[in-house]
């Protein structure tokens, strides 16, 4: 059975070069979301067992996003993947629960790593 | 409002911009102590006169610096008048000001963001462009004959210290010459 993996972005590159980084052999059925409440309909569908997850996105941002899964005890695994790469965003993604913070310019293979540490792979 | 670009390339430029902005915030950020917020890239095209008769804010500090390379242009920083004493303060200068002491407040740190705006974005590109260092800007209107372009792409991010009242907005222009160049790399990428 593939494992649902959403890839939650405002930018279509940004879910491009995320999709491009999954391993080949993962078997997954990808969804993508444009924005925040487009990332939680999926997590809530099931499409979402592990979460990729941009931080500055319109509608809900993935702060908000990482919000809502922390205070409802989500079992989606938040990869978060961002531009503000500053200290103090990423210790409020730590705070929010999320299981890794990977900064952009996105590095295959630090995604990769991150997946074996987190048993994924 | 934005002719030279498909939706899918103002997308990518977008969020390359992103990118390198998110590297100039927490290089600022780390250097002060302080957290930036950053908001959506603005990019679009603009006429001389367009970009001109943006600066004309006097609430605001202009800098200047030029860049060469495989892509060519202008980077302006527009900082705010308020809240430099506080960032001043952050970065260790002793106040009040003086004349020379604020120029070099300005220029560290127009240099600082543009720097790492500039660099953050032509490395995403693998192209080559080198930032000339920054000096004072006081614009006006006769400078326009500079310009050698016609209508070009802009860039512009804003940084903002909340705890500070601090604004800065970085503003990148590219040559009429450097706008094929962009595309070509912009379009190898998102193939």
């Amino acid at each position: 059975m593939p494992i649902p993996v959403t890839i939650a972005d405002d930018s279509l590159l940004s879910r491009k070069v995320v999709r491009r980084a999954l391993p080949v052999d993962w078997d997954v059925e990808i969804t993508e979301a444009c924005n925040g409440k487009e990332a939680l309909a999926a997590v809530n569908s099931g499409k979402a067992e592990v979460l990729f997850l941009d931080l500055t996105m319109p509608e809900l941002d993935g702060f908000g996003v990482l919000k809502y899964l922390h205070e409802h005890h989500a079992k989606t695994v938040v990869i978060v993947i961002s531009a503000d790469i500053q200290p103090e965003a990423k210790r409020l993604v730590d705070s929010l629960g999320a299981f890794r913070f990977l900064q952009k310019p996105l590095q295959p293979e630090q995604l990769k790593q991150a997946l074996v540490e987190l048993g994924l792979i | 409002m934005n002719t030279l670009l498909t939706e899918e390339q103002r997308d990518a430029l977008q969020e390359l911009m992103n990118i390198s902005m998110g590297q100039a915030a927490n290089a600022l950020a780390r250097l002060i102590a302080a957290k930036i917020t950053l908001s959506i890239p603005k990019i679009s095209d603009v006429t001389p006169q367009q970009f001109m008769s943006m600066l004309t804010d006097d609430s605001v500090w202009y800098t200047r610096q030029s860049f060469l390379g495989t892509i060519k242009g202008e980077v302006v920083a527009v900082l705010s008048k308020e809240g430099s004493d506080a960032i001043a303060c952050l970065m260790d200068y002793d106040l009040p000001l003086n004349q020379d002491s604020r120029d070099e407040l300005l220029l560290e740190l127009a240099n600082i963001l543009a720097g790492a705006c500039l660099t953050g974005f032509a490395e995403q590109l693998s192209l080559k462009a080198k930032l000339s260092m920054p000096t004072m800007y006081t614009p006006t209107m006769q400078h326009i004959e500079q310009y050698r372009w016609a209508s070009t792409l802009m860039m512009e991010v804003k940084f903002n210290v909340e705890a500070s009242h601090f604004d800065s907005k970085i503003v990148i222009c590219l040559e009429e010459s450097s706008v094929q160049t962009l595309l070509i790399t912009l379009q190898q990428l998102l193939e």
